[in-house]
């Protein structure tokens, strides 16, 4: 009887772990996606893979450690600081950087050496947070840093992670409804789909360019100030972010907002319920075979598009 | 705009270049050793840390007049950036040995790094001064060249095994479960692969062996992990990012313990505390050295560095530190800088007083593999001290800090 009794509680506490991975794994997913909205929607307007990308996310960290640490205020009111300041940063970044070089290569579909250009960038950004910062690892106690949310069966969700959960929804449907509805969205959306047939009817394709990267920055800088409430900052941290944001990106469709949070949440609930079943160094093998086995079925990823114009 | 595509590559060439390699200027007499430590990257923290104590080294020996063998010759630091990354260790020794012609080399923190770099000393016959790499191996391949001050992993998990059971003992709390942790590089496997040996002989039952890759965004799965399995103690080998993640996840998902054991590293990285601030109450950390050494020298050595760069000497830098005035000595002694003297030199040195004597041993004295073999190992407890947290020794008890009771098993939070 008390041998059933155990085991019946056993398969309690496992369920009530799993659940609560699964939940984590929802919860960091979104983030993940988050970090990889902004990749996606450069790489569908300007047909280019920002190399710095990891480092633009390093920068809006960086921006959001400053604003917290200094004022002490509420980490989540530096949002409307940080992403204006991301959003100028990326637009001057592509009006005097990449646009320059872009303008070279302009008969060119994919123009390699921007990527170059991008590669550039981050290694200025990079050297130069080392320079600045030093290679310390800071971390911001905020009020919402290591508070939890506690679900009943002794399920604890950090406050943090379950703010930026909402945050990403918020900014991907404001983002969505943008391209959508407004003159300027539907603008960056037939710039992506023909730069030429755009600048036919008018539309500044260099402007475009830089108002998109300045969002795909923004953006990024928004996902900044969502992990600096329970995350370290460093020089380096981009590229932890980065290269998953890669797998993200093309998991979900190149270009596609939905599709870059939606690959998120599958590569973080793969990192998460995955590694209660196997070592965690194996759960990168399952997230890479997923995503050649995709790329053998559906090669334009969960959300993208069969046509290329 | 055509003109910036010839010029696009020597710029990015020069941006990479930037970050990678200082190279100082050569005085007239000078005697050169070669740096190979990580810069930047995911070690960047540490390496910075050991290249700081080296120049305060170099600084002191030379403003005290150089190296009187060799006529006053001042010592020259030539820095390579690692990366922490095997292949850049191995092309820079190469370069500081053939261009840069270096007296002797020093480096690499990264196990990883210094296995294949020591390599290339070897084959060259330059003397490798390794302060910190604990990898066993590294001194036992019959090398020559290689002289490491660090104890070696072996030694470390044995001592970490030794005090858990001292401290079953002085508390009366039976361990019956362990649990690992560890980063799944060099350092970490190796680790590991001594745990679990010791584990079996001291009869403790191993319920979780899980490694971790470092550049992980996320440590909660593995925590929860540690959840499920209910470990009395926890052993963990992470750098610092990771020991940062992991104490603050531990701490949120309110993982009870009777204690965390950690391997130095980032435990013991000069940012972990004020990163994790009380969530570290009660982790012990095994190190080579601690601010709280009595020893004469120790006070004011980690009061200048502190002044110097901001936060205190931590085994590492110590190591670091202590090696520089090993090179001096090791030249003193040659009178020469023909790395084969310099090497019989290193060989039969026994370093135990002067400035750079504030390890926590008597001497640095190398064996014939080029162990030094009174390298000895600390366990601290971090402890919540009036609202600061403090590392205190606790361990061997000779050496445990006057009037402090570690406690065990750690408090429930």
């Amino acid at each position: 009887m008390s041998g059933t009794a155990l085991l019946y509680t056993d398969w309690l506490d496992e369920m009530e772990i799993i659940f609560e991975s699964l939940l984590n794994g929802l919860l960091m997913g979104s983030i993940y996606g988050l970090t990889a909205v902004g990749l996606t929607l450069i790489f569908g307007v300007l047909k280019v893979i920002n190399f710095a990308h990891g480092s633009i996310l390093m920068v809006g960290m960086y921006a959001a450690y400053w604003c917290i640490t200094l004022t002490g205020m509420n980490p989540y009111l530096a949002i409307p600081i940080v992403v204006p300041l991301m959003f100028y940063f990326g637009y001057f970044m592509q009006q005097f950087v990449i646009e320059p070089v872009f303008k070279v290569e302009k008969d060119v579909r994919e123009p390699i050496t921007v990527i170059i250009v991008t590669t550039g960038v981050w290694y200025i950004l990079d050297n130069l947070a080392l320079m600045i910062f030093g290679a310390k690892y800071r971390v911001v106690h905020t009020s919402v840093t290591g508070k939890l949310f506690e679900l009943p069966g002794d399920i604890y969700l950090l406050q943090p992670k379950v703010y930026g959960f909402i945050l990403t929804f918020i900014s991907g449907l404001l983002l969505f409804w943008f391209l959508k509805t407004t003159l300027m969205g539907k603008a960056i959306r037939a710039t992506s789909l023909d730069r030429d047939a755009a600048s036919l009817m008018g539309v500044n394709q260099y402007k475009i360019y830089r108002t998109a990267f300045g969002i795909g920055t923004a953006v990024t800088g928004l996902a900044g100030c969502v992990l600096v409430p329970f995350y370290s900052v460093y020089p380096s941290v981009g590229i932890i972010f980065d290269i998953r944001a890669f797998i993200i990106v093309v998991l979900g469709g190149l270009g596609s907002i939905p599709g870059a949070i939606l690959g998120g949440i599958i590569v973080g609930i793969i990192e998460s319920v995955g590694a209660m079943y196997m070592p965690s160094t194996w759960t990168e093998l399952v997230i890479y075979g997923l995503f050649l086995l995709l790329l053998f079925i559906k090669p334009t990823g969960l959300f993208g598009s069969k046509h290329d114009f | 705009m055509k003109i910036l595509r010839p010029m696009l590559v020597p710029v990015i060439a020069l941006t990479m270049a930037l970050g990678t390699l200082g190279v100082a200027q050569a005085a007239s007499k000078t005697v050169k050793i070669g740096n190979i430590i990580p810069l930047s990257g995911p070690s960047a923290s540490v390496g910075i840390q050991g290249k700081n104590a080296r120049e305060m080294a170099v600084q002191e020996i030379n403003d005290a007049g150089g190296i009187k063998a060799l006529g006053g010759a001042k010592l020259e630091m030539l820095y390579a950036d690692s990366k922490s990354d095997p292949t850049a260790g191995v092309s820079a020794a190469e370069q500081m040995i053939n261009s840069d012609k270096v007296a002797l080399l020093t480096g690499c923190w990264n196990s990883a790094v210094t296995y294949p770099t020591t390599q290339v000393a070897e084959r060259y016959g330059i003397p490798f001064v390794v302060p910190v790499s604990v990898r066993d191996t590294i001194t036992e391949r019959g090398f020559k060249n290689v002289f490491r001050i660090a104890a070696k992993d072996s030694w470390w998990t044995r001592d970490q095994f030794a005090f858990l059971k001292d401290m079953e003992k002085e508390f009366g709390t039976k361990i019956k479960t362990v649990a690992f942790v560890y980063e799944n590089g060099d350092w970490g496997t190796g680790f590991a692969a001594g745990w679990k040996k010791l584990a079996k002989a001291a009869g403790y039952k191993v319920v979780l062996d899980e490694p971790y890759p470092s550049t992980a965004s996320d440590l909660t799965p593995v925590v929860l992990k540690i959840k499920r399995a209910k470990p009395d103690v926890l052993f963990l080998t992470s750098n610092a990012s990771d020991a940062i993640l992991l104490t603050n996840t531990l701490a949120n998902m309110k993982v009870h313990l009777k204690a965390i054991i950690g391997s130095g590293g980032g435990h013991a990285d000069p940012t972990f505390l004020k990163a994790v601030g009380k969530n570290a109450d009660g982790i012990f950390d095994i190190v080579e050295w601690e601010t709280d050494l009595n020893k004469p020298g120790v006070k004011e050595a980690n009061a200048k560095f502190n002044k110097l760069y901001g936060y205190n000497l931590a085994g590492e830098a110590v190591d670091a530190y202590a090696s520089t005035y090993l090179i001096k000595e090791a030249l003193e002694k040659a009178a020469s800088t023909d790395p084969q003297k310099i090497r019989q030199a290193l060989a039969n040195i026994k370093l135990c007083s002067g400035p750079g004597a504030i390890f926590s041993y008597e001497c640095i004295d190398f064996d014939k593999d080029g162990q030094n073999k009174n390298a000895a190992l600390v366990v601290v407890q971090i402890h919540n001290d009036n609202g600061t947290m403090k590392r205190f020794s606790v361990w061997p008890k000779a050496a445990r800090h006057a009037g402090y009771t570690p406690t065990f098993p750690m408090a429930n939070k």
